[in-house]
């Protein structure tokens, strides 16, 4: 149990130490546009801390974008490159919105309904790219994000008038007419606050994740990001697998997809804010562990959140976020590297019994 | 001290802090043979890279014919004499042989090819050696044995004096070794010096001149090859204690017939037809040698039997039951176990734990689930017994694979497909890589899963290996198998098959 701990504490130790370079040399680039670090990382902390409803904010934004770097992490995991993230959360608030707007029915049933064809829509938009990689050997990087481009597409016509289907006709705008109140997902801090009880989502998707790599079906899948040869030498069905990797991953994303409309939006509208490539990013910084992905998730929501009253409260500008998301997206490709450079520089005392091969 | 082309002194070479060579002497004679012998990473061929240019030794000095030379790069060696041939050959292989040769060199008229010269020259250098290389032939069209002399007359032809020949018998027949020899001799005649990179033992004894032994990056003596000197001393100086070189013949005789092979026909990855009708039998407790020259098939046929390839035609069974054409679980169900020739694409998941490597064919397994989800103490469990059992020398179980030596690889793969008893092991190339101790261990291990009863296809490129343990042996050659022979049958029979050939008498069934 002892060396499990260990794997698990360098990782996080790996994670942090990303995190806090990229904070320092975004605190350089601060320095050099003539304010001062302390002042802007102090309204970047106040930012998301601040007042309750900065701290209600904070979930907001954590919800969203942990859920989809779960999605993606398990892809990643299996050296399937989804990057369409977006895509898939954009078909399942579509779904969503279908559902509350066309289905006849009661309430709870249609609440019921929505959230099963969202996680289908999200996860058969990711199931497409596993088709076409399974029958034509097509890159999964190229489909997943042209898909994602398809549906972006797709939601823009949907919503606008005259010929979208779900654009409110009472509107000029290009988005689509109200859900019914009754499907609100309910506020948890009072109505002047968006925390939502999709938090609870969150939190069993959270428990599922930590479990999740323990299933057979999970260990399966990071086998078969070990390398075809060896999956199917195991007896493995590589591509069931694929399959099911990209639904469930895509099946992630589409939930919060209807999130976003039964809690936060209410409505689907043209414009939405892109959590696909945050949510890689997150995943690629957590090492794709459940753990690591909490920790990272937490992080970029305080970043998200703050970087916005940063901009606002000092002369710093919002694209300092952006450039520290640069930062550790560099940071992580270069893990690898620069881990194998400390650990050698440790290690240089010359050592008999590894010198085999 | 004037005979010595090359003296190397204190040589050390470290890699990522660790020293691959550790103060290492080293010193050709003129007109010699020498050995240099030792297991897989005791540092023969890095010892040899540091002399041709390819590494930098940290320490040390070099002498080319007593003068003091610093060789930084390839190009310094060959302007000293020194020519090397690697393991794997660099030949062009749509060119001929002439042009391949050409490639390195300058042309001596100008802007046209000096073709028609350098092709008189190298086949009078040819005929010189005895090795019957045609210049105008194309790479693709030659065997592995000619392509061998290419390189070898290409290094003679560049002015070479010194040769370094990596392991060269390793893909030879047995005739073909004997014709390399005959070679050697000549150039050695001809005032050549050769250093000859090998592991195997009957080589030094048979041809060498001087051997050096190294183990561990550290030398453990050089001496002259007389008679006195016996495989048995040559083994301990390798490895460091007794080697067994004579197994015992099982105790009772194989049972009935238990995996039985018919008709098979497959195709390679290129989809050209690979394996064409092979029928073959293994009975209860017996050990089949599949002797042969790398890919006449082998790999094809393992595959098929495993399920990693679809078979065309033809069928196979186990215990009288058609058990052809299904998926790789199934066999993995019906206890056929496979050590596969590519340890680390298709034995293992390199960057995965040991522990999970040993389990990765029973994923869905129930006994290794508590509530449903793999138990890591189940898991755990499982790794100390197979630590034990296979001597799997590692830090823990958490370790990576791909951390471990090449021979404690392939103990991780022998307690996975052995673990469970099978009744069925189909091993192909199970001892490639590895130094003699752990061959040893390997092929005793597999003896056991015979004494156990179950039907052994071992398939090899060793044919001392196949010999050693096989209860018969079958030939195979460009897809068909070419003839079953039984135990303790003459090297030089198998050697005729390996290339083709038909036996006179009939030895064959």
């Amino acid at each position: 149990m002892t060396d499990r701990t260990k794997v698990s504490t360098s990782q996080l130790l790996s994670t942090f130490a990303m995190v806090l370079v990229a904070l320092l040399l975004g605190a350089v680039l601060i320095i050099f546009s003539g304010n001062s670090p302390a002042e802007a990382y102090g309204a970047m902390l106040r930012g998301a801390f601040g007042s309750k409803n900065k701290i209600s904010e904070l979930f907001v934004k954590l919800i969203p974008i942990m859920l989809m770097a779960f999605g993606v992490s398990i892809a990643f995991r299996a050296q399937l490159w989804n990057i369409g993230a977006t895509g898939q959360f954009v078909m399942g608030a579509i779904a969503t919105t279908i559902v509350a707007l066309h289905v006849a029915g009661p309430i709870p049933v249609r609440m019921v309904l929505s959230f099963l064809a969202a996680v289908v829509a999200g996860a058969l938009w990711a199931g497409i790219a596993g088709w076409l990689r399974n029958k034509f050997n097509a890159n999964e990087v190229i489909t997943t994000l042209m898909l994602s481009h398809i549906a972006r597409y797709f939601l823009m016509y949907v919503v606008t008038g005259p010929s979208g289907f779900l654009h409110d006709p009472h509107s000029d705008l290009t988005q689509s007419d109200a859900i019914p109140e009754g499907m609100h997902l309910a506020r948890l801090l009072g109505p002047s606050y968006r925390l939502h009880s999709g938090l609870f989502v969150l939190v069993l998707a959270i428990v599922f994740m930590f479990f999740f790599w323990k299933t057979t079906t999970g260990h399966r899948i990071d086998l078969i990001g070990q390398g075809e040869k060896v999956s199917i030498y195991a007896g493995v069905d590589v591509r069931r697998t694929v399959m099911t990797t990209m639904l469930i991953s895509g099946a992630f994303a589409g939930l919060a997809g209807w999130l976003e409309i039964v809690a936060i939006q209410y409505r689907l509208q043209s414009t939405f804010t892109d959590y696909g490539n945050i949510a890689t990013i997150i995943a690629l910084l957590g090492a794709l562990s459940p753990a690591g992905i909490l920790a990272s998730a937490c992080f970029f929501s305080v970043l998200l959140c703050g970087g916005s009253s940063m901009q606002r409260m000092t002369n710093v500008p919002y694209s300092v976020v952006d450039v520290m998301q640069g930062l550790i997206i560099i940071l992580v490709i270069a893990k690898a590297t620069l881990a194998n450079r400390i650990k050698g520089f440790w290690e240089k005392r010359p050592k008999k019994e590894a010198a085999n091969g | 001290m004037e005979n010595y082309v090359v003296e190397m002194r204190h040589i050390t070479k470290v890699f990522n802090g660790v020293a691959a060579i550790d103060n290492v002497d080293f010193a050709l004679r003129k007109c010699s043979i020498h050995g240099l012998l030792g297991e897989n990473g005791a540092g023969k061929t890095t010892l040899m890279n540091v002399l041709f240019g390819l590494y930098k030794a940290e320490e040390g000095e070099i002498r080319i014919n007593g003068e003091k030379v610093a060789i930084t790069s390839p190009v310094d060696a060959m302007s000293h004499g020194i020519g090397m041939v690697h393991q794997h050959f660099m030949l062009c292989r749509p060119l001929s042989v002439v042009e391949n040769v050409m490639l390195g060199k300058k042309s001596r008229r100008g802007i046209l090819l000096d073709t028609e010269e350098t092709a008189k020259e190298l086949k009078a250098l040819s005929d010189k050696y005895h090795m019957g290389v045609d210049p105008y032939s194309r790479i693709w069209q030659l065997s592995i044995g000619e392509q061998q002399r290419v390189e070898i007359l290409t290094q003679l032809y560049m002015g070479c004096d010194i040769l370094i020949l990596d392991e060269p018998t390793a893909v030879l027949t047995p005739q073909e070794t004997a014709e390399f020899f005959v070679t050697l001799r000549k150039m050695k005649e001809d005032g050549k010096s050769i250093i000859l990179i090998t592991h195997k033992l009957e080589e030094i004894i048979s041809i060498v001149d001087e051997v050096t032994v190294l183990r561990d990056g550290s030398l453990i003596g050089s001496r002259l090859v007389d008679a006195g000197l016996s495989k048995a001393d040559l083994s301990n100086m390798m490895v460091g204690r007794q080697v067994l070189f004579d197994f015992p013949a099982p105790e009772k005789a194989p049972g009935k017939v238990k995996f039985s092979i018919s008709h098979l026909v497959a195709k390679n990855d290129k989809g050209v037809e690979a394996i064409h009708d092979v029928s073959l039998e293994i009975r209860e407790g017996e050990v089949l040698g599949l002797a042969g020259v790398d890919g006449n098939g082998q790999k094809e046929l393992c595959e098929v039997l495993t399920g990693l390839r679809p078979l065309v035609s033809g069928s196979f069974s186990l215990k009288g039951e058609d058990i052809s054409g299904k998926a790789p679980s199934f066999y993995i169900g019906k206890k056929i176990s496979h050590i596969p020739e590519d340890r680390l694409t298709t034995g293992l998941a390199v960057n995965w734990s040991l522990e999970k490597n040993l389990i990765f064919k029973r994923l869905a397994d129930p006994s290794l689930k508590k509530h449903g989800l793999i138990s890591r103490q189940l898991v755990r469990k499982n790794w100390e017994k197979a630590r034990n059992d296979y001597q799997i020398k590692s830090i823990n179980g958490e370790e990576l694979s791909r951390s471990l030596s090449g021979g404690n690889q392939q103990k991780v793969i022998l307690a996975r497909e052995l673990g469970g008893n099978p009744e069925v092991l189909i091993a192909n190339q199970p001892t490639r890589g590895l130094d003699v101790g752990a061959s040893e261990y390997v092929r005793q291990r597999i003896l056991d899963a015979r004494n156990n009863g179950a039907s052994v296809l071992l398939v090899s490129a060793d044919l001392e290996e196949i010999l050693q343990i096989s209860d018969r042996v079958a030939v195979i050659y460009d897809g068909r198998i070419m003839g079953v022979l039984p135990r303790g049958a003459n090297p030089m029979d198998i050697g005729v098959l390996m290339m083709g050939g038909k036996l006179d008498k009939e030895e064959t069934k």
